[in-house]
């Protein structure tokens, strides 16, 4: 202020006034507010000063020519708590997780890791059509579900199976979504991986990427609104986050001021797409202050930083009521899916470097171990234990049926119009003449033969006419 | 200098004043006139826009919902939101400039009644509207969010057709986004041109999981939107731009509702089955009393209402008694929704004649 009036006495010296009305119209603080505040108020409009007036930014003039130069050589620094031997570096950022949790977090990496070799080979089998695996990033799925409350609303894309598992989803359902057997709460009507579950508050994922974006954000503002004390957190991997939605969804969540967690999983691919060719910047971190969202960058093979950064956020975001950008860095160890071999794009050592030296469960594996909660008996007690878990839940998948075909037609609205229940009746009636070219003896039928036997020569009802 | 600049902008004052009177005269049509004729007398150039002409027709005061009051298109609109809000403490309403009052004015005074965390602009990005609508619903409060034009619900149109219709269904209803409306202005207004009169529907009615509802009249609007609002499904409520101020009726101060799927004979007739939808259906009913006046012709009008799912069942009944169907919308024709209207009904009445049924004997003619 004192700088303000020294320079009002240099530029006007022949306004009396100048000083005085400096005075009156500086607020103590105007200026100094927009910075720090998290808001961005509008500034007060006042003509005589030489500040800029401009209602779209709070910034100083500069009389140089200067482009800012994007700072993508020594980038946003990497939070990490162990070093790549499970040891703690900085002991005041332990978070000092107590025994079973940590037990919990390695239990949950290593499950999910067998229930994944084993469908994976199953799709090899032709018994599954499709599986995506979480070789690798199992630490950013445990570590952040950790970090919140059960009841945190999660949105998902497709490799964040380690988020239910953390959140005890049984392996029969995990199993039942992948055989799309009669089991499975979604009724069969999706490709595997696509899970989803109320009771656990993991909203059921769908094939668009980062449409799931926007959505997390409504949610949390529902969530603010209804002061519910819930976080809503939403995963997606640095692909996803080139997608319109994504941007989309940043910038609700800073203007309208939503409690939730952004979490990117940056695994440097997209398919067979590395992070040269999605994006140019700073990784995904560096577009949160853009957007005016608190943002970290973390090591997402560390499952106690990626703890610490969750639950820090989480706080935040529920007192604060501001989202928090978290981007996750880590390796997709396997293929994108078993439709894609990734030998074609990368090489088997790089592959290999990030399976046999910076792998997640191995680095919490060698801190369980140098804590005393674990060792090579348990190991392998454990490895027979979860192996057998995972086949048992994979028999029993196997040998149950396929949902109903009438579930091909329900849902689609919350009450069945009456064109699909014609089309449902049309179904019913063809599979009753053509039947025995389907494979129904893997379907419940239960309820299926709706129309009398049509094998009398009579008129047939008019409804019969339209949908033959 | 400083005289110099003073007479200069004397001198530009004094011609503006006098030029204004001069220049008054060739506003619109004539101003070209103008230009080559500056001498001529111009009242005869002073000619209004050509713009499309139709009259609305306003229903009787509906007499079962109580007291009425004289709305245009956009203040039943108000008034339903309004109602909305005040019945459902969860519902929010969001969209570019709503806050304000909305560039049509639908939602003038709901922020200053209901608070700035539930009437509240977005930024500008139409898929991010519809995405945060949807994540709204997802956990059960209930989303009006608002499409500037329908000319720019494509940006949004993923989010619709692949989150919003499939939620329920992709899920195995362990989730749905039913509390979604999302309302547009829609349709043509005289000078909107190509990007600010377009009719959508005909791209979303290929969408099973979702509703498209078109309202023609005030008194049909706020019954229709309220419907959709309170509908377990996501819904597009469609609302005719030249209707927001062309149209005004009595319409009821408390809310009601006016079931969707259930198009409405509006006319009875015998020769011919006129459908339409929004502002067609008042030119519809305008070629109907032409059509008695002229040659004869008993019409029998129907205001379809809901796109999709549609009423079937009504339009099939009415071609079943009168034998021949004319479909009128102000959407492309190719690809149109009458195109689906028509194969539908031509399938009905194959099977009819087909049937031999003697009472409906009559030819089929599809228009």
């Amino acid at each position: 202020m004192a700088v303000a009036i020294a320079a009002a006495r240099v530029w006007r010296p022949n306004r009396g006034l100048s000083q005085a009305a400096l005075l009156l119209l500086w607020r103590p603080g105007a200026r100094g507010l927009a910075r720090s505040h998290p808001h961005r108020q509008q500034q007060q409009f006042s003509s005589l000063d030489d500040k800029p007036q401009f209602p779209g930014a709070s910034a100083e003039f500069i009389d140089k020519l200067e482009f800012i130069q994007p700072n993508v050589i020594s980038g946003i620094p990497i939070y990490r708590v162990m070093d790549r031997q499970g040891q703690i570096i900085n002991p005041s950022e332990d978070p000092h997780l107590p025994k079973e949790k940590v037990l919990k977090l390695y239990k949950s990496m290593t499950l999910l890791n067998t229930m994944d070799r084993i469908l994976y080979e199953s799709q090899r089998q032709g018994r599954i059509s499709f599986y995506m695996t979480n070789y690798g990033e199992e630490g950013t799925h445990v570590g952040s579900a950790a970090a919140l409350d059960n009841t945190d609303l999660v949105f998902g894309q497709y490799r964040e199976a380690g988020v239910l598992m953390y959140r005890d989803y049984p392996l029969e359902l995990f199993m039942a979504q992948c055989y799309g057997n009669i089991s499975d709460l979604g009724k069969g009507r999706q490709m595997p991986v696509h899970y989803g579950c109320k009771e656990r508050h993991f909203v059921t994922i769908s094939s668009p990427l980062a449409t799931q974006i926007p959505q997390a954000v409504g949610a949390a503002y529902a969530a603010k609104r209804a002061n519910a004390n819930r976080v809503v957190i939403c995963y997606f991997g640095e692909g996803a986050a080139s997608e319109g939605d994504a941007h989309a969804g940043f910038n609700f969540a800073a203007t309208l001021e939503c409690p939730i967690i952004f979490f990117c999983r940056n695994n440097g691919y997209a398919i067979s797409t590395p992070t040269s060719e999605q994006y140019r910047g700073d990784g995904i971190a560096a577009r949160g202050p853009g957007y005016g969202i608190m943002s970290i960058r973390v090591d997402g093979n560390d499952v106690f930083a990626v703890y610490n950064a969750t639950k820090e956020a989480r706080r935040r975001a529920v007192a604060e009521n501001q989202p928090f950008l978290i981007e996750a860095m880590t390796y997709r160890i396997g293929h994108h899916s078993t439709s894609d071999d990734s030998s074609a794009y990368r090489s088997v050592d790089e592959v290999n470097y990030w399976d046999k030296q910076d792998h997640p469960i191995s680095r919490l594996r060698h801190y369980l171990l140098s804590q005393g909660w674990w060792d090579e008996e348990q190991e392998k007690a454990w490895r027979k234990q979860s192996r057998k878990k995972v086949m048992e839940a994979f028999e029993q998948a196997e040998r149950k049926p396929k949902p109903n075909p009438n579930l091909l037609f329900s849902d689609v609205y919350q009450e069945m119009p009456a064109q699909l229940r014609k089309q449902q009746e049309s179904l019913a009636r063809h599979l009753q003449t053509y039947g025995e070219h389907y494979p129904l003896e893997h379907f419940d039928k239960r309820g299926l033969q709706c129309f009398p036997d049509f094998s009398t020569a009579e008129a047939p009802p008019l409804a019969r006419m339209i949908y033959p | 200098m400083a005289v110099v600049a003073a007479a200069a902008g004397w001198l530009l004052r004094l011609r503006a004043a006098g030029a204004e009177g001069h220049w008054r005269r060739f506003r619109g049509v004539g101003l070209a006139r103008g230009f080559l004729h500056p001498s001529a007398t111009v009242e005869d150039a002073a000619q209004r826009r050509q713009v499309a002409h139709f009259t609305f027709q306003p229903d009787p005061e509906p007499r079962e919902y109580g007291q009425t009051q004289k709305m245009n298109l956009f203040q039943s609109v108000t008034s339903a939101l309004d109602n909305s809000l005040a019945k459902d403490p969860t519902a929010v309403i969001f969209g570019e400039d709503v806050a304000f009052g909305g560039v049509f004015r639908c939602t003038v005074g709901l922020r200053d009644k209901y608070g700035k965390d539930r009437v509240f602009n977005t930024p500008l990005c139409e898929q991010g509207i519809v995405g945060f609508g949807i994540g709204i619903a997802v956990t059960g409060a209930t989303a009006i969010a608002e499409i500037q034009f329908a000319d720019y619900i494509f940006p949004a149109f993923d989010q619709i057709v692949n989150e919003a219709a499939k939620y329920r269904y992709r899920s195995g209803d362990l989730f749905n986004c039913g509390s979604l409306t999302i309302r547009s202005p829609w349709g043509c207004v005289g000078h909107g041109a190509l990007y600010h009169s377009q009719s959508p529907e005909a791209f979303f009615a290929h969408c099973p999981g979702i509703k498209v509802v078109i309202p023609r009249s005030p008194f049909q609007a706020k019954g229709l939107l309220l419907s959709c609002i309170e509908d377990k499904n996501p819904c597009i409520f469609f609302e005719p731009k030249i209707l927001y101020r062309a149209a005004a009726e009595q319409v009821p101060i408390e809310p009601y509702n006016i079931p969707l799927s259930q198009a409405e004979v509006i006319q009875e007739g015998s020769d011919v089955t006129l459908v339409a939808w929004g502002t067609q259906v008042h030119v519809i009913r305008e070629v109907a009393s032409m059509a008695k006046e002229k040659l004869g012709v008993s019409c029998e009008v129907i205001d379809l209402r809901t796109i999709i799912p549609w009423d079937v069942d009504t339009v099939c009944k009415s071609v079943i008694k009168t034998g021949r169907l004319l479909i009128s919308h102000e959407a492309p024709l190719t690809g149109g929704f009458a195109s689906e209207i028509s194969s539908t009904v031509q399938m009905f009445n194959y099977a009819i004649c087909c049937v031999e049924l003697p009472l409906y004997g009559k030819p089929c003619s599809i228009l």
